[in-house]
């Protein structure tokens, strides 16, 4: 299978490695050259443009920021598309415009899958990604070698755009995990308990989660990095807010949630991960000491 | 003055009705023209399109539903902007997303056409007696021309900035407003659940520190259970999607507006969209027999 991919980003990069290190051929193309050399190095082969990418292929991949440059790939990757080629969307886009690029795909004659992915820059260097896919279950089983070269957990979640709605349910759990979690451990140390002890403690009962393990832990350490940068998340629970408004549908842990969001966000810590809300919370009240 | 107006809704019947009171030379379009069939009648002048009543006026005032209402108006081939005379001006009394007001703004300088985003609060009542609160966005010397017709719809105009400042000011307007109705709803539903008479607690809160409009009127109709008079809740729910967008847009943080939105979309999904927001009242009361 011939595979082409699209947004060598922090997450799309170590993607487009795993998939050469799994034997797949690759073609690839970048507005920046910086960004190509890595997996030109590997093997993949840098074409001229995305439609050109699209020719080679019987695959291609995007991995990009949202929704309005998912729409120019999936329009230059029609340009170029062979018939019966796949496009496979991985960027966390809202599920309406997924299915609407879908929809206008399909008029030309190319299948789209959306297959947003969790787990982080960390899952997709170790291709351990959980991968939630929308669209044709034919489409899905031409993809699947590939998709097990990126990830772990490989579910087809149903129709074009339900990938993006676990997405969505996968950010909110996400989010809200994260708010919790940091109001435990601000709560432990503002009581005068240690965090580390009560992180321990929680993690053999019924309150452990990845999140109170892997979060948590930064969070003690008051390791920042990104990680999954807050301004990230925000946007995504930008998404998940406009679908709940959309449907009518009441989701008042997330809104609150989206809230510390935008706190985090315009007090500047966009760049920081999700477990600067830790951060948020001391400065709420009073401060870290 | 000659005068344009389009909107003729619940509000915008009174309005423009006023204006012609007051002694204004009115004419108006709609999309459908039946609802323009009364003011006809008592002498406003018909226009067969946005451009041609632009043409024809000094002034245009708009009081739709949405932004993209508004756009289309302003843009659209016979739209206002295609007919407007440099020196005439846009008053927009919609309520509008604050950067689609800049837009238009933006859009009209370049052909010397003025514009106003005069967003208003009071209601169908505040309309039907002129005593609008009216908050303006725009060119201090462009709303010292147009103040005179304006103080023919309301009794407070105060000038808060450029072009969107209007806007965000109704923003502002909306989000102390509906939250101040979802607390009226609370502390209703916090009387119920006690077994305590809903209309005393109403009747002895308004003498008190927590007395407020939202509590008179809309506590009114929380304890009448009459929901059928009033604002649309479905307005508040458009008007929550701007204010919460701006949030997100700016980085700031409103997390009780986010739950009272959350109590919105939950109206909008038991179908009272076209019930007063009052109607609030009746999501808490499906969550306590959930």
């Amino acid at each position: 299978m011939n595979i082409g991919f699209i947004g060598l980003g922090l997450m799309g990069r170590p993607m487009a490695l795993n998939l050469r290190k799994a034997g797949f051929a690759l073609s690839v193309w970048a507005r920046r050259e910086a960004s190509l050399t890595p997996v030109v190095a590997a093997g993949a082969v840098a074409r001229g443009s995305i439609a050109e990418v699209a020719a080679a292929s019987d695959v291609v991949f995007s991995c990009v920021p949202d929704a309005p440059q998912v729409a120019e790939v999936a329009q230059a990757v029609a340009d170029g598309a062979r018939p019966g080629l796949v496009y496979v969307d991985m960027s966390t886009i809202a599920p309406a415009a997924a299915r609407e690029i879908a929809a206008g795909l399909q008029a030309r004659g190319v299948v789209m899958l959306d297959a947003p992915v969790s787990g982080g820059e960390v899952g997709a260097i170790a291709g351990t990604l959980t991968i939630m896919v929308g669209g044709e279950p034919a489409a899905f089983d031409t993809v699947r070698p590939a998709f097990e070269a990126m990830g772990k957990s490989i579910t087809r979640v149903g129709e074009s755009g339900a990938g993006q709605v676990a997405k969505a349910c996968n950010q909110i759990l996400t989010g809200v995990g994260v708010a919790a979690v940091a109001e435990a451990l601000n709560f432990a140390r503002k009581s005068a308990v240690d965090p580390a002890r009560v992180r321990e403690a929680l993690l053999g009962g019924f309150a452990n989660s990845r999140i109170l393990d892997n979060h948590g832990q930064r969070m003690i350490e008051r390791n920042f990095k990104p990680g999954f940068k807050a301004w990230m998340h925000q946007k995504d629970m930008g998404i998940v807010m406009d679908e709940a408004h959309r449907l009518g549908l009441a989701l008042p842990a997330a809104a609150v949630t989206a809230q510390l969001f935008n706190a985090l966000v315009g007090s500047g810590m966009g760049e920081d991960d999700s477990v600067a809300m830790l951060k948020l919370f001391e400065s709420m009240s009073g401060g870290a000491a | 003055m000659k005068i344009g107006f389009i909107g003729l809704g619940d509000m915008g019947q009174s309005m423009a009705r006023h204006l012609m009171q007051a002694g204004h030379d009115l004419a108006v379009w709609a999309r459908r023209e039946a609802s323009a069939e009364a003011l006809r009648g008592e002498g406003a002048t018909w226009c067969a399109s946005p451009a041609e009543l632009a043409a024809r006026s000094e002034v245009v005032i708009t009081m739709v539903t949405a932004s993209a209402d508004v756009e289309a108006l302003v843009l659209r081939d016979d739209g206002l902007l295609a007919g407007f005379a440099a020196g005439a001006v846009h008053v927009d009394m919609s309520t509008i997303a604050p950067g689609t007001a800049r837009q238009l703004a933006a859009r009209y300088a370049e052909r010397g056409v003025g514009w106003l985003d005069a967003p208003v609060s009071g209601g169908p009542a505040g309309a039907r007696e002129a005593t609008l609160a009216i908050m303006v966005g725009g060119d201090a010397a462009i709303l010292a021309r147009v103040r005179p017709v304006l103080e023919v719809l309301g009794k407070r105009i105060v000038h808060i900035g450029a072009a969107g400042a209007g806007q965000v000011a109704k923003a502002c307007n909306q989000m102390i407003m509906v939250a101040a109705i979802e607390a009226a709803a609370e502390a209703m539903s916090l009387a119920a659940a006690n077994g305590v008479d809903v209309a005393k607690v109403r009747a002895a809160l308004l003498g008190g520190s927590a007395g407020s409009r939202v509590l008179e009127v809309m506590g009114e109709r929380m304890v009448s259970r009459n929901f059928d008079k009033g604002v649309d809740a479905r307005l508040h729910h458009k008007d929550f999607a701007i204010l919460m967008a701006e949030a997100h847009a700016l980085g700031a943080p409103l997390p009780v507006a986010a739950v009272v939105w959350q109590q919105l979309n939950a109206l909008m999904a038991r179908g009272g969209a076209r019930q007063d927001t009052a109607a609030l009242l009746t999501v808490l009361e499906a969550m306590r027999t959930a």
